[in-house]
């Protein structure tokens, strides 16, 4: 199944040195392996992601290690500085092996 | 209108194992099976080697006092901190020291971070302490601590 | 008060109920944290996809179209559904609209009840953010006979406990705790304009019929049919009393 995600960064338009609000979310169950299916009454599998990494211009800032105390469709939010154009990617993996990417362009105003 | 720019997942690319520094857990968290128990004393014990943590006014951790419902608990922590190459926050983790695997994230920040601050939300079994612990790029370690009482409803 | 106790006498066969607003009340601080969260809604997720899924039939400008108006008064026209439209000859919701243009286009119809639909009318809605919500009840004998119904639907008890809408969502009962859960007030709670909403407790996004079924559900009610008559209605009824309030899609409940 697809993944819907999403990378949002606050405020909408920044200009070079500004520090700004980047919130990455995901459209995820998380879950913990410890949750019953009510209509099977079987235990759902454990499925969470277990790993986020932020790289802009090809240089990683940030990484996460993450587990399944999260809440479904999680969203993680730092900061980071502007500085210059460039991508910022988002690589998340799961515990089941899957690897997942999504990416932005950053453009500077002024 | 607000548009949204939308980005699609774009599959599988890289193999991610060099890139993401591996958590100090990775070891001890291999031995164990089934559901990832992991206490907080033992996270704590490994992470800091035994030193433990000062709890510091220059880490704040915000998260409510009442939760409206145990499965999305917002948490926000902030340290204070210059975020330069010399002296930045290193890492912020983040545990719900009664949950059976009390371990919930751990934010590896670097100076281009800029602002040591972070947020989610995390799911809380039970009411219980909410703790932020703080390694910094010097080597100590500092945390702050917040109890969430949970109510869990189920009408409605 | 003697009306509440004997409501709540006959809820408290169907949930413990407690009193300890005290206990369960949230301090402000609380409150502006969740307020916060919904800045980063989850439901932006899929908000995002009903904004993919309406573009796959050509965006807000073939809905316009579709509606026979420009796309400059379109939030206007959509804060305020469900209206009477000659085109159904009944009184719809937006999502009913949605299903007509798919139809008109040669697709077929997203299910009332997909979560398609829930994201694509979560999206179309968010159009209308900030517009203030205008449904006019009075506009035709047909809305006069929709919000009437509403309102019967509401008042109405039914079911194995003798329950109706009103039975909890009354004045009398507004505050009072039900399982660790305040009854709400819909005015105050705007939920004509929050709707489509992100529920924590489900980690999904829930439109305002699928809302009222989680009651009815709950109360042991006969669940009542989305798009139904009744159904409708019963969204005409609630809408209007947030009529005023401004629409802020999508929001974010427990
Ligand atoms: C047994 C009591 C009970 C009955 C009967 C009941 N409700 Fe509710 N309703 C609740 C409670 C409690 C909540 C709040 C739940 C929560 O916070 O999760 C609620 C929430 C709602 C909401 C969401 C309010 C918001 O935040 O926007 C709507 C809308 C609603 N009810 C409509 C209805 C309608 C329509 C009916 C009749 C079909 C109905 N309810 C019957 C107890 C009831």
């Amino acid at each position: 199944m697809e993944n819907q995600s999403l990378i949002k960064i606050k405020p909408k338009k920044y200009a070079n040195g500004e520090v700004v609000n980047v919130s990455f979310m995901v459209m995820h169950p998380m879950e913990t392996g410890m949750r019953k299916d009510k209509k099977t009454g079987e235990i759902v599998p454990a499925q969470y992601i277990n790993s986020v990494k932020f790289e802009y211009k090809g240089k990683v800032i940030t990484t996460m290690n993450v587990w399944e105390s999260l809440s479904a469709n999680p969203v993680f939010t730092t900061y980071m500085k502007i500085d210059g154009e460039g991508e910022l990617r988002v690589t998340y993996t799961e515990n089941t092996g899957a690897v997942s990417q999504t990416s932005m362009k950053i453009t500077p105003k002024g | 209108m607000q548009r949204r720019e939308f980005f699609k997942k774009m599959g599988s690319v890289v193999a991610v194992s060099a890139v993401i520094p591996m958590m100090s857990f990775a070891e001890e968290a291999k031995k164990l099976v089934g559901p990832n128990e992991f206490s907080y004393e033992k996270a704590l014990n490994i992470i800091t080697s035994g030193k433990g943590a000062t709890a510091s006014p220059k880490v704040t951790l915000k998260a409510p006092e009442i939760a409206e419902n145990g499965a999305v608990v917002p948490v926000t922590v902030e340290v204070e901190s210059p975020m330069t190459e010399s002296d930045y926050v290193k890492t912020i983790h983040i545990f719900a020291t009664k949950n059976n695997n009390s371990r919930c994230i751990s934010v590896h920040l670097t100076p281009a971070n800029a602002k040591a601050m972070f947020s989610a939300r995390i799911k809380l079994g039970s009411t219980q302490d909410v703790v932020a612990l703080i390694e910094m790029s010097d080597g100590s370690f500092l945390s702050a601590a917040q109890s969430v009482k949970v109510t869990i409803g189920g009408c409605g | 008060m003697k009306i509440a106790t004997k409501i709540a006498l006959s809820l408290a066969l169907l949930c413990s109920l407690s009193f300890g607003g005290e206990q369960f009340s949230m301090s402000d601080a609380d409150r502006a944290m969740y307020a916060e969260m919904l800045e980063n809604n989850p439901a932006d997720l899929m908000v995002a996809n009903g904004e993919r899924l309406l573009a796959d039939l050509g965006g807000s400008e073939a809905l316009a179209k579709y509606l026979g108006m420009s796309e400059d008064t379109l939030p206007e026209y959509i804060a305020g559904f469900p209206r009477y439209m000659e085109k159904f000859k009944m009184v719809v919701g937006l999502d009913q609209v949605l299903q007509g243009m798919m139809h008109d286009a040669g697709k077929k119809p997203y299910k009332l009840k997909s979560p398609e639909m829930f994201d694509m009318l979560a999206f179309t809605k968010s159009l209308a953010n900030d517009v203030k919500i205008n449904i006019d009840v009075n506009a035709n004998k047909h809305m006069k006979d929709a919000y009437a119904l509403g309102q019967k639907t509401f008042d109405t008890k039914r079911g194995g406990r003798g329950l109706s809408c009103l039975s909890c969502h009354a004045p009398a009962v507004i505050g009072l705790i039900l399982r660790t859960q305040p009854l709400p007030d819909l005015a105050v709670q705007n939920s004509g304009g929050t709707w489509p909403a992100y529920r924590m407790t489900k980690s999904s996004l829930t439109t305002l019929q699928h809302r009222f079924q989680g009651c009815m559900d709950n109360a042991l009610l006969k669940v009542i049919p989305l798009g139904s008559p009744e159904m409708v209605a019963l969204e005409v009824y609630v809408t209007e009393k947030s009529k005023g309030q401004a629409i802020a899609i999508p929001g974010l409940k427990r």
